[in-house]
């Protein structure tokens, strides 16, 4: 009775953790964003719409990190931390396209060569999908030597 | 398997920290870099050629150097003919620096009267700019403004005219004629050179033949008289009140004529 209330009490104490670390996380790359906005607001200033999507993009990654940290040390987590690798990879994809942009006003056109920070960012977005795969196979191996009753062997 | 992955995890959070500040001091450079074009001047070389200097300023404050600046016009008539294209390149301007950099263009005045000389002589009109100018900022994005204008173009021998001839007796043979001569120079340079008139009768005989010096400083207007010498006799002083002139330029820059021009 009394080992069952203390595992309650854990359980209770694991999630308020959980909870706690997700929404500081959140926090800290909202502002991460609140402060490089107004940074950035030059550059993207000049190409319309793009300050709106990235707004979108911060929204949607943000509650797939919530997710993610919500349902740590389940496989859950990977699926929600997969899903935000991909969704990175597909806004970027989408939204940078070959990596050349282009937009005009009144009687100018300006042309950013992005090719190479996109590059850069889509190898590190492949190197995130890796870690949460890579994560995601160490988790069920494990989980599958647990229930097993196996355990990997010691050195000497 | 936990050890890699969680270096695997670090190594990628540390380039995308170092990538995003890479960004945000990128655009951050970007707001103080500032340009500004100062007067443009024309000149005339001596081998008969305008030469256009546009001084461009550029202070860049931020914290990226820019390389690679290139700055590239086109000038093309209302019809699209290309008549003049320079570049100028600028490898490096570091930062924190002020650079002043002369973008020269060489027009022709051959090219400028190429397809329609009269319409570039006579009456003030428009050519097109396209500029395009190309950076590298940051050492890592290359970048690419483009624009065009219409940059005005003011005739040397705007609204030239020849007035009516007045006949005078010069001396037993012959007569005085008088002939005014006005225009306008609405052209960015000063303009020197040799004007010479034929005077034909009707029956398109030539009469006489006149040639004067002239220097219009820009935006100044020309008025002076033309003397012609015709052989005094019943026929050619009736011929001559009306028939036409043939009138030639000269210039260093160009070469022009005849223009016909009818009177009477």
């Amino acid at each position: 009775m009394v080992e069952e209330k203390k595992k309650r009490k854990n359980i209770v104490k694991d999630i308020s953790f959980r909870v706690v670390k997700a929404t500081l996380k959140a926090i800290l790359v909202y502002l991460i964003y609140f402060l490089l906005a107004p940074v950035l607001a030059p550059l993207f200033g000049l190409i319309p719409g793009i300050m709106e999507s990235i707004e979108a993009f911060v929204a949607v990654y943000i509650a797939l990190m919530l997710l993610s940290d919500l349902t740590e040390r389940t496989i859950f987590q990977y699926f929600f931390s997969t899903a935000r690798a991909l969704f990175f990879m597909a806004y970027l994809l989408f939204s940078m396209g070959n990596g050349v942009i282009s937009t005009s006003y009144e009687n100018f056109s300006l042309t950013v060569n992005l090719t190479l920070f996109y590059t850069i960012a889509m190898t590190l977005s492949l190197l995130g999908f890796a870690s949460t795969i890579l994560q995601a196979i160490n988790f069920m191996s494990e989980r599958a030597e647990a229930t097993s009753g196996l355990q990997p062997p010691q050195k000497a | 398997m936990n050890v890699p992955i969680r270096a695997l995890g670090i190594a990628t959070s540390i380039f995308w920290i170092l990538l995003i500040a890479f960004i945000a001091l990128s655009a951050y450079s970007f707001k103080d870099l500032n340009f500004d074009l100062g007067e443009p001047q024309f000149t005339t070389a001596p081998d008969g050629q305008l030469l256009f200097s546009l001084p461009l300023h550029i202070y860049n404050r931020g914290y990226c150097s820019l390389k690679e600046f290139n700055l590239s016009t086109v000038f093309s008539d209302d019809e699209g003919a290309e008549i003049s294209r320079a570049n100028t390149f600028v490898p490096v301007i570091p930062r924190g620096e002020n650079v002043t950099i002369f973008h020269n263009v060489t027009l022709s005045m051959d090219s400028v009267l190429e397809n329609d000389a009269e319409q570039y002589l006579f009456n003030d009109n428009n050519l097109t700019a396209s500029v395009t100018a190309g950076l590298t900022f940051a050492e890592l994005l290359p970048t690419q403004i483009s624009t065009n204008f219409t940059f005005p173009w003011g005739a040397p021998f705007y609204n030239f005219a020849l007035g009516q001839p007045s006949y005078g007796r010069f001396d037993l043979t012959h007569s005085a004629v008088s002939v005014p001569m006005s225009f306008e120079n609405h052209a960015a340079f000063d303009l020197a050179g040799d004007i010479r008139v034929e005077l034909f009768d009707s029956g398109g005989s030539l009469l006489g033949e006149s040639q004067t010096q002239f220097y219009v400083p820009q935006h100044s207007s020309y008025d002076g008289n033309l003397e012609f010498h015709v052989p005094l006799s019943a026929a050619s002083v009736s011929a001559a009140h009306n028939g036409h002139f043939n009138v030639y330029f000269s210039t260093p820059l160009f070469e022009y004529g005849p223009l016909v021009i009818p009177y009477g």
